[in-house]
């Protein structure tokens, strides 16, 4: 359980990190970048390479970084004039020529035989104890300003409600949060017992019809609860924030038991340690770029080219930096990643995975920060609760099951997006403005 | 103001205009767009301290001619001056830089931005834009961000739009966007402000306020080269008019002077 925890918590990070650069090109300039993927690659493989070569790894990680951001500044250089769907393809094109240089240019890459055995951070590390209170104490601040920052969105959430209102939609948030929750589960655990008794198509229907009746169902008294008190929903997102605050000290606690027995699986605490803490360093950066002079030229970009022009500001050198930055970060992700895979195949970056990052950035809500976080947390505890419950249940064999997760994530954006489009986080004045 | 100096009645060569050293000028400034001259040896001169009118019928070439003075689009052939140097091989933004300033014909606002975030964009030279500055100097930043705020509450103030500043710029109405954009050319500091149709769609109390700011500002040191079809702000507004038509000059003089100027009648007033 421990190890799985820790695995979540460094793919979380990663794939956060992975989306912040995203959520910069796209979500605050509006470069649309659907190669996102080469950067991680480039930024993996010349991590690994280097590391091999016996280069330390901090100094590997930064050259992959800078070989990312070049990669960026490349891109930024051919697409001067295209903006939206053209810049889109190009970097399409572009991540899968990165992919396939990886495939064949066996003599730098091994191809698809794949690098192995490659030096990993912190792994041989025995840490003295204060070394160990030293990585909790860092462990804990990171978490403590993330709650200070939950609490702090929090206390203004609340501000905005009228204060008599607040009991009750909690508890209608409560109640219809937490009977929906026992439904599921319920019918999670009525499918597992008939499993063996039932033929496959018999369960699957009876899923089917037993999902479609509580959907239906649960829907309805949504639109009904929205007639009659549209705060209604603000309970929902209070709930659910309590819920996600208490789940992360469970979390906190798992990670800071794995800290203080750090010898137990040395590779995986020091690399969990390492990318919660970049995590943390990088997020705090952007958020700060973003609310800058800096930040506010991005997205007025995002909203017209033509009038940031016109009020003499560089547009295109803005456009480099923006690529080049959002794909440094994507570079350090991919050397996490690939420490975190402990082997780096050319197969790990399909053009797949620029799209999981668009997932975690839609679903968090475009041009947040936070909910790039958010999102990235929400789609691989998916990803991993899926994978241990849905086999009991689903009469599927193993691999139609893992493109029946795929489908349901895709089921799961579909519901986000039609019940807030502008993402869990975003704001909805922002999207019915437009031009 | 007031540069009424070298009138004769009619039309007036460049050369008796260069007497007075023209803020902005551009010489025989020509631009195709396939076969279609859309600009064709276009000359026009802006004297510091003016209110220029350009008029013309529908497809003049009037957008056109602000297109290429703030090189939006490059001229095919002519040159650009402002303010004693050569702009036409600038990229725009620096042009914005140096103090020419334009709008659109279409109010076009940073519509998720709001309206204070609108005014702060367009200072120059600040020290945040640059993304090391952000970390590495953020006193400063902080300073001149204050500072800029502060004008910009000025500015909006005078033009009645404080009420909105936090609001998204997208939910203005027509005629405030059109406030926006004006009092958001102000903020860069302008020499000289090119205003596309600044009264067109907009109520009639609101074109007297547009025009009172602009004598306002105008009075501060600000020059306006001012696209328009509503004649009485053109005559009420203007020291000296431009008149295009197919894409060539066909006049240029006092408000009076074109009014009565029977080319200009038979080509755009009627009559």
């Amino acid at each position: 359980m421990q190890g799985f925890i820790i695995s979540l918590i460094i793919f979380t990070s990663i794939f956060a990190l992975f989306g912040l650069g995203l959520n910069l090109q796209w979500g605050f300039t509006g470069l649309i970048n659907f190669g996102h993927v080469a950067f991680m690659t480039l930024g993996a493989y010349t991590t690994v390479l280097l590391s091999v070569q016996g280069v330390p790894l901090p100094l590997a990680t930064l050259v992959g970084a800078l070989v990312a951001a070049g990669l960026g500044l490349l891109m930024g250089f051919a697409t001067l004039r295209l903006r939206t769907d053209y810049l889109a393809i190009v970097t399409i094109g572009v991540s899968e020529m990165i992919r396939l240089i990886a495939v064949n240019e066996g003599w730098l890459t091994r191809g698809t035989l794949g690098l192995q055995g490659f030096p990993l951070p912190l792994a041989s590390l025995n840490p003295t104890f204060p070394v160990r209170i030293v990585m909790l104490l860092l462990i804990t601040a990171i978490v403590a300003l993330g709650y200070r920052q939950l609490w702090r969105s929090l206390r203004q959430t609340l501000k905005k409600l009228p204060p008599e209102a607040i009991v009750p939609i909690t508890v209608m948030a409560l109640g219809y949060g937490s009977s929906l929750g026992l439904l599921l589960v319920g019918t999670g655990w009525a499918a597992k017992q008939l499993k063996p008794l039932l033929p496959a198509w018999g369960l699957g229907c009876l899923l089917l019809l037993a999902l479609t009746l509580i959907g239906y169902f649960y829907i309805g008294l949504a639109q009904r609860l929205t007639k009659r008190r549209p705060q209604w929903s603000t309970g929902l997102m209070l709930v659910s924030t309590s819920a996600l605050a208490v789940c992360g000290l469970w979390i906190y606690g798992i990670a800071i038991d794995a800290i203080y027995h750090y010898e137990k699986s040395p590779a995986k605490t020091g690399l969990m340690v390492i990318s919660v803490a970049i995590l943390a360093l990088i997020y705090w950066g952007l958020e700060k770029l973003v609310r800058s002079p800096w930040g506010r030229v991005l997205k007025a970009i995002r909203e017209d080219e033509e009038v940031t022009k016109a009020l003499g500001k560089n547009v295109f050198a803005y456009k480099l930096q923006v690529l080049m930055l959002g794909g440094a970060i994507a570079g350090i992700a991919g050397a996490l990643y690939s420490w975190q895979l402990t082997t780096v195949y050319p197969d790990n970056f399909p053009p797949l995975v620029t799209f999981d990052a668009w997932t975690i950035v839609v679903l968090g809500g475009a041009g947040n920060n936070a909910g790039t976080l958010l999102g990235s947390a929400i789609f691989w505890a998916y990803y991993n609760v899926t994978r241990f419950i849905l086999g009991d249940i689903v009469p599927l064999d193993d691999a139609r099951l893992g493109a029946f997760r795929i489908m349901l994530i895709g089921l799961l954006l579909m519901v986000v997006m039609v019940w807030r489009p502008q993402g869990i986080l975003g704001k909805k004045e922002e999207l019915t403005l437009g031009q | 103001m007031g540069n009424e100096m070298g009138n004769e009645m009619g039309h007036e060569t460049p050369e008796t205009q260069l007497e007075v050293q023209p803020l902005l000028s551009a010489i025989d400034l020509c631009k195709s767009y396939g076969g279609l001259r859309a600009v064709d040896r276009v000359s026009i001169q802006v004297p510091s301290g003016s209110i220029t009118g350009l008029i013309g019928p529908n497809g003049a070439g009037k957008t056109t001619l602000f297109n290429l003075l703030c090189n939006f689009a490059h001229p095919d052939s002519g040159q650009v001056t402002f303010d004693g140097a050569p702009i036409h091989t600038l990229p725009s933004h620096q042009i914005s830089q140096k103090g020419l300033v334009r709008t659109f014909q279409v109010a076009r606002v940073l519509s998720r931005l709001s309206v204070m975030e609108n005014m702060l964009l367009a200072a120059q030279h600040q020290t945040g834009e640059k993304f090391w500055n952000v970390w590495f100097r953020p006193g400063q930043t902080q300073k001149e961000e204050r500072q800029q705020r502060e004008y910009a509450s000025e500015i909006l103030a005078s033009v009645g739009l404080s009420a909105m500043a936090q609001s998204y710029a997208g939910a203005l109405s027509g005629g405030q966007r059109k406030l926006l954009e004006i009092a958001r050319a102000l903020m860069v500091r302008p020499k000289m402000i090119l205003l596309d149709e600044p009264a067109a769609g907009v109520n009639p109390t609101l074109i007297n306020q547009i025009c009172e700011h602009i004598t306002q500002w105008n009075q501060a040191g600000i020059t306006f080269l001012i696209i328009e079809h509503n004649m009485d702000v053109i005559m009420s507004l203007c020291d000296r008019v431009w008149v295009l038509a197919e894409g060539q000059n066909l006049a240029s003089g006092t408000p009076i002077e074109i009014q009565q100027d029977p080319l200009v009648l038979k080509a755009y007033l009627g009559q």
